[in-house]
């Protein structure tokens, strides 16, 4: 039990090798699951389809990913998740920042934003497309309406958070709403903004492909329902293993750009 | 080194008169660091006769957390010998109670049940435990308080509530580390006071680890005196107060003189640590 | 204006104010929206008059069977959230105890946390059939591993202090556990479990809407396909009282457990 004092923690990650415990116990924990996997599809205990053999998954992959059109769903998807990103961060920021600086508008309007925020936004659907059309517009609604309600949530608990004599120190300089925002609240609350995105980031990414999947010809949400009407499982698990691969990496991006040095922390 | 001061441990229950009941012997302590092989504990040797009020004083980071640490047992890795009761152990021990100096209190127990809690390890009944801790609870002065909880106490309340928690545990000997050190100066005499009330009432025998002169002479009837690191014991004062002694002691002329000469000792110590400190900050700075 | 006074300095105007303010403001804010739509501004085909809603609600409830469908979508979502409870606790405790379990895997399950499991709901169709099952499971799958993450989280996060009052009283670990880790790790469990069950409730009622099997998605998948949308309105506010419930309730659970906050 070392104690404080000067002690330094070693810097940075140690290097691990091959024969280091975790790595192989990570790669054993892969080839297990592996194993586990081609051999329910050799054998067909469950059915047959729904575990293709590790190869007609691997086939599916490179074909997918040689595409020329897979990239072009990937780009609608991503496009329409940017956007509603944008929108319902900056609305989601704004309402979040007003919340948490007025304790009166948080009493009368926060806890209707916590109740809906757990409702699926996906039943909003049909207004979205009676509202934006069948187009990318009902996408994007349902993207930035699923994230701004905790990215709202989190900005409010992040400004009641900050310390308060950052914002004494703010006034004591007189500075404006604007630069209070920017110099002062935004960078005091780093963490839940980041956090919030993340989440945000999340459901916002199962509104638009939800939506992509119930009404759309395009988009990755789209390719995944219609490779599973045509019961193309391998490509259904390609589709899905690009998407997760993505949507994991988009979340560590953000988590490093807030600061964060791994995804785990939320 | 074990003279027994005047008037407290005359009533000493345990052990015969004159037999210490914490030898700390010869402690060596080295931690590895990335900057070498640090001694914060260097060949430091005392005793503590049983009913005695014994305090450890020194600068910061001269390695008087790191000997709490050991004599409670939490830390290993050291040379020498810790012996309570005549008996060597190592480890936590039950005849050691030990008080933090962070909020150490259990947030989502009732004042009653934090004090209760040993009283719970050792199995005894309900009805029996919170009379018990009902004892302790009113002791520390908090009666009336027994259904609250943590947070609806001031920082003094609670270092009272773990006061009373391991006091509850009977331990032979009390160890403290700077309990007082998150509190204002005027909490801090008068819960000296309680203290010091405590003490002579339950005839408990106590080491207490504490950077701050005034109230090491308030509250002991001996005060040793360590060096910055590698820590070790420069020198031990006698404190000839009278006691009982209360909180109004802190005016009196012969408190002064003892105030000062710790201080005479401590200063060099303390600036040594600053000098140290703020070199090893400028160091820093040019090797991020 | 005396009694107004008195009651202004009653302390209760500041505790009424709010709740006023945000009810008002939705009831002034639905009544303009009925003007609009009466006056032609708004397409009423659109934004149904919420004259309309309101008056659809006792006809949901007779003729669609509101109620036992949000009997059935509150029964998946509660046997969701104790699978996600259950499951999720336990594999945070799990990773906690195994610390080369958890070096190894922790990343991992902070990346299933990330992804968008949703989708996975066809695969699950083709194994557990159109039935509650499949529901139960996409939520449980979805929910399990915020909630593993914040129970690792809370329990590792541990003040060092309190886990050195428990070494000083020489507890053996199983104690250490029970009546040091695991209380203190209760408020950050009970976060990992709202954000759990945030995500188990919209893959629910999400993946009810989409296979159009359930109780109340699948009810505003119907409503919605045959153009009702006053009706598709009140549904949409059943669900919200469904979201209601079970964030109410496990309020009221975390309080019961920890009084002390």
């Amino acid at each position: 039990m070392a104690e404080a004092g000067r002690l330094t923690a070693t810097a940075g990650r140690p290097r691990r090798g091959l024969l280091h415990p975790v790595t192989a116990l990570r790669v054993g924990i892969i080839v297990a699951v592996l194993a586990t996997w081609q051999l329910l599809s050799a054998s067909g205990l469950l059915y047959r389809d729904v575990v293709p053999s590790l190869a007609a998954i691997a086939l599916a992959l490179y074909v997918t990913l040689s595409d020329p059109s897979f990239y072009f769903h990937l780009a609608t998807t991503g496009y329409e998740i940017g956007i509603a990103l944008a929108i319902g961060g900056v609305s989601g920021l704004a309402v979040g920042i007003a919340l948490g600086a007025s304790k009166l508008m948080a009493k009368a309007y926060e806890a209707y934003l916590y109740y809906l925020g757990p409702t699926p936004k996906i039943i909003f659907f049909p207004v979205m497309i009676m509202w934006f059309g069948v187009g990318a517009g009902s996408k994007v609604a349902m993207g930035a309406v699923s994230c701004f309600f905790p990215i709202a949530l989190n900005v409010a608990a992040g400004m009641r958070g900050i310390d308060p004599v950052l914002i004494r120190v703010g006034a004591s300089f007189r500075a404006n709403t604007w630069q209070m925002v920017t110099k002062i609240y935004l960078p005091a609350m780093r963490y839940p903004v980041i956090n919030g995105l993340r989440i945000g980031l999340g459901v916002a990414l199962i509104g638009t492909l939800l939506a992509e999947t119930k009404l759309s010809n395009r988009g990755i949400g789209f390719l995944v329902i219609q490779a599973y009407s045509l019961f193309n499982m391998p490509q259904m698990y390609s589709l899905l293993i690009v998407l997760f691969v993505i949507s994991i990496g988009a979340n560590a991006l953000i988590g490093r750009l807030g600061g964060l040095h791994d995804i785990k922390r939320s | 080194m074990s003279r027994p001061s005047k008037g407290a441990a005359a009533n000493a229950p345990e052990a015969a008169p004159g037999k210490p009941i914490l030898v700390v012997h010869d402690i060596v302590k080295r931690f590895e660091t990335p900057d070498g092989i640090l001694t914060a504990v260097d060949h430091v040797s005392f005793t503590v006769a049983p009913g005695e009020f014994v305090s450890l004083i020194g600068p910061s980071g001269c390695g008087k957390s790191t000997l709490f640490n050991v004599i409670g047992g939490l830390i290993d890795g050291y040379e020498g010998a810790v012996t309570v009761a005549g008996e060597r152990r190592s480890g936590p021990h039950a005849a050691i109670g030990m008080i933090f100096q962070e909020e150490s209190t259990f947030p989502w127990r009732t004042v009653i049940d934090n004090v209760a809690f040993p009283l719970e390890l050792a199995g005894l009944p309900k009805a029996e435990r919170y009379e018990r801790a009902r004892h302790f609870v009113a002791l520390v002065g908090l009666a009336g308080f027994e259904r609250r909880y943590p947070a609806e106490l001031s920082g003094g309340m609670r270092q009272r509530v773990s006061m009373a928690r391991t006091l509850a545990a009977s331990p032979k000997i009390m160890l403290m580390d700077e309990p007082f050190a998150a509190l204002d100066e005027q909490t801090r005499l008068l819960l000296g006071d309680k203290v010091l009330q405590i003490q002579q009432e339950l005839k408990q025998t106590m080491l207490l680890i504490t950077h701050n002169i005034t109230e090491a002479v308030q509250l002991s009837d001996r005060v040793l005196v360590m060096t910055y690191r590698p820590g070790k014991l420069k020198r031990e004062v006698e404190i000839d107060l009278p006691r009982p002694r209360t909180s109004e002691i802190v005016s009196s002329e012969a408190f002064g003189r003892y105030v000062a000469q710790i201080w005479g000792d401590l200063r060099e110590e303390a600036s040594r640590g600053l000098r140290d400190d703020e070199q090893y900050q400028l160091e820093r700075k040019d090797h991020p | 204006m005396n009694s107004f006074a008195a009651f202004a300095r009653s302390g209760l105007l500041t505790r009424l104010l709010p709740a006023a303010l945000g009810i008002g403001s939705i009831v002034v804010l639905i009544g303009l929206v009925e003007a609009l739509i009466r006056l032609g501004l708004i397409n009423r085909f659109i934004v149904p008059m919420p004259s309309e809603i309101f008056l659809a609600f006792p006809r949901i409830v007779v003729e669609e069977n509101v109620l036992s469908r949000f009997t059935l979508t509150i029964s998946e979502a509660f046997s969701a959230s104790i699978l996600v409870a259950v499951f999720g606790i336990a594999g945070g405790v799990l990773l906690h105890r195994f610390t080369l379990l958890r070096q190894a895997t922790e990343t991992w399950v902070a990346a299933i946390a990330a992804a968008p499991l949703v989708l996975i709901y066809p695969l699950y169709l083709v194994i557990f059939g159109r039935s509650a099952t499949t529901i139960v499971m996409m939520g449980f799958t979805a929910g399990v591993a915020p909630t593993v993450l914040k129970t690792l989280e809370g329990l590792s996060g541990t003040r060092r202090v309190l886990i050195n009052v428990g070494r000083s009283f020489n507890l053996t670990p199983s104690q250490q556990f029970w009546k040091i880790l695991f209380p203190a790790a209760l408020p950050t469990i009970f976060v990992g479990l709202r954000l759990g069950l945030i995500f188990a409730l919209i893959n629910i009622v999400g993946v009810e809407f989409l296979i159009n099997f359930g109780g109340l998605g699948q009810l505003i998948n119907e409503l919605s396909e045959r153009y009702d949308l006053a009706g598709t309105y009140a549904a949409i506010c059943f669900v919200v009282l469904v979201s209601v419930c079970v964030f109410v309730l496990m309020e009221r659970l975390e309080r019961w457990l920890r009084p002390g906050d």
